[in-house]
């Protein structure tokens, strides 16, 4: 159903500038395909309004996004191309979930038994007929899902569709990505929810204040963050160890418990240092920096005075 | 057409169009009631064919009146409707999935004015055939004919159909204007029921206190032009009555024009 091709997201200088709020600031990044990319930035950060501008719901101040190289608002059948969940309540309440769904189809040109089909995908197939004022939040964002995936599109744009999901919903939302990603599909999720990102995601794009902060493969950022790898090491012969380090190249600093702190290397690293220097180790513990952590960094002030 | 077939799904998936038909029958009934006392007094008081007038008009009239019934409430029922049929994208938030299906919102908004077309005749045929199913049982029960070879009995039900048409794109159009629903509707509802009154009464102070030709403008009123449109000329300074419907026609052009530019560059969120 879908055409071959290049089909990531190209977003460049894009502005959205409201009243004197600047929602989004010159926002440049790109989404590959085939990787799932995680768009992660505190509440107020315009994740929304990025995605909404991708999407062609929102005007851009200035900048373009395009998606396979074209803006959606351009693209023939976008619903082939492009799959999108915005907010979970976004169905009429009186209408049943089925009806919601082949109104979309007919709009979209395909066939009514797409509904029936993408129902029994994210499971819901038994509960079709339901009006959507009876649905669940977490139904409600299977409901979303569903109607994304309608036109069997390329490209999955997501803002955060794992709110109101119980873990059981979490995972399967996770895994369903994945496997979308793994096809070769472009995914694009926002998300507050950091922990759950570093589990998703390839990649990671990060805003702040309408602006980016980073973007790359998860463990890219992670590495180059201040809170980067480190290694907590303890032994009665520190000074001899912080020497041996900082031969190595490494930087080296010294708690106050009297304990080193080694920046940029694992455990196993240092521990063969110190063996092979006959240094005695009474502890040696990785510090693993985890994404919240590099993110709270990453953000830190950026998000007030807004 | 894939756009009307989806409109049309929208329209008969959700309980709004039979929830404004049951409305409307009760509120054809008591049209039909008043047309029949109507023709009552008109027919008693009036010997053969005459030009007698108690209020109602010529005879001609009232049995016009009589085959239109429930006009007044048809028009403002498929007027609500039809704002309703774009006001609802907004309330219900369908206008996210709406616009991503259909990134040319224009086209949406064309399909609507469709779909509140196809109301519209909908619910004329309703009344129209209702009318001609009681309107004969009426006159024969007064001892009159039923004036069904008269041609101005089937002129008055086919402006009937026009004007539920016209206001119909008049109510879309407001719709796409006004966002809110409650807004739109009260608005619609207002001008409709008590604005004619109201603007025909100051039309009437400003051409007698201001100046004259004044009273000919209170035609812009959109419900006097429907009158005009439906009855002809009141005044020997009226225009004539196509006038009437290409007033309303105006007011369907400049609401929907207006409010689709507004919509295109509108923020969905």
């Amino acid at each position: 159903m879908s055409q071959p091709g290049y089909e990531g997201i190209t977003v460049e200088h894009l502005t959205k500038q409201y009243h004197r709020v600047r929602a989004v600031d010159d926002l440049s990044f790109t989404v590959h395909p085939g990787r799932v990319t995680g768009f992660l930035g505190p509440n107020g950060a315009g994740k929304t309004t990025a995605l909404r501008m991708i999407l062609g719901l929102v005007t851009p101040t200035a900048g373009t996004a395009t998606v396979g190289g074209a803006r959606y608002v351009d693209l023939p059948d976008p619903l082939r191309h492009v799959g999108a969940v915005l907010e979970a309540s976004s169905a009429h309440r009186g209408r049943s979930a089925r009806n919601h769904l082949r109104v979309i189809c007919r709009a979209a040109g395909l066939p009514d038994s797409r509904a029936d089909e993408v129902l029994t995908m994210v499971g819901l197939n038994t509960v079709g007929t339901r009006k959507f004022k009876g649905y669940s939040l977490g139904m409600k964002q299977r409901l979303g899902i569903a109607a994304a995936m309608l036109g069997d599109p390329r490209v999955l744009i997501l803002d955060e569709p794992t709110n109101g999901l119980d873990p059981e919903g979490i995972r399967w939302m996770r895994d369903l990505l994945r496997a979308l990603a793994a096809e070769g599909r472009t995914v694009l999720v926002s998300s507050h929810l950091l922990a759950e990102m570093q589990q998703l995601a390839d990649d990671v794009v990060i805003i702040a204040a309408g602006r980016l902060i980073r973007q790359g493969p998860v463990a890219e950022v992670l590495g180059n963050t201040a809170g980067a790898a480190r290694v907590r090491v303890r032994t009665p012969q520190a000074e001899q160890l912080a020497a041996v380090l900082r031969d190595a190249q490494l930087q080296v600093s010294a708690d106050p418990d009297g304990a080193l702190r080694v920046f940029g290397a694992d455990p196993a690293r240092v521990g063969q240092l110190a063996f092979a220097a006959g240094v005695e180790l009474h502890e040696l513990i990785g510090e693993n920096a985890d994404l919240e952590r590099a993110f709270l960094e990453l953000t830190a002030g950026k998000a007030g005075a807004r | 057409m894939n756009l009307i077939r989806a409109e049309l799904l929208k329209l008969r998936t959700t309980s709004m169009w039979w929830i404004f038909a049951v409305i409307l029958l009760p509120l054809w009934g008591l049209a039909v009631g008043y047309n029949w006392l109507a023709a009552e007094v008109t027919l008693s008081t009036d010997g053969p064919l005459g030009g007698g007038d108690m209020g109602f008009g010529s005879l001609e009239r009232v049995v016009a009146g009589l085959y239109t019934s429930g006009q007044f409430s048809g028009v403002l029922l498929v007027m609500l409707l039809s704002a309703i049929l774009v006001t609802s994208e907004f309330f219900h938030l369908t206008a996210t999935s709406t616009f991503l299906a259909t990134p040319r919102r224009e086209l949406v908004i064309a399909a609507k004015m469709v779909i509140g077309v196809l109301v519209a005749l909908t619910f004329w045929l309703i009344t129209t055939v209702l009318n001609l199913a009681v309107g004969p049982l009426v006159l024969s029960g007064l001892g009159a004919s039923a004036h069904l070879d008269a041609p101005e009995v089937w002129q008055a039900i086919a402006l009937n159909g026009l004007v539920h048409v016209l206001w119909s794109l008049v109510g879309v159009g407001a719709g796409v204007l006004i966002r809110s629903q409650i807004g739109a509707v009260i608005t619609l509802a207002v001008v409709y029921i008590i604005g004619t009154q109201v603007l025909q009464v100051v039309f009437f102070a400003l051409s007698t206190y201001v100046w004259e030709p004044f009273l000919a403008l209170r035609i812009l009123v959109p419900t006097l032009a429907s009158d005009l449109l439906i009855s002809g000329p009141q005044l020997a300074e009226d225009p004539p009555r196509w006038v009437g419907g290409l007033i309303l026609v105006g007011y369907a052009a400049i609401t929907s024009i207006v409010g689709t530019l507004i919509t295109k560059q509108r923020d969905i969120s």
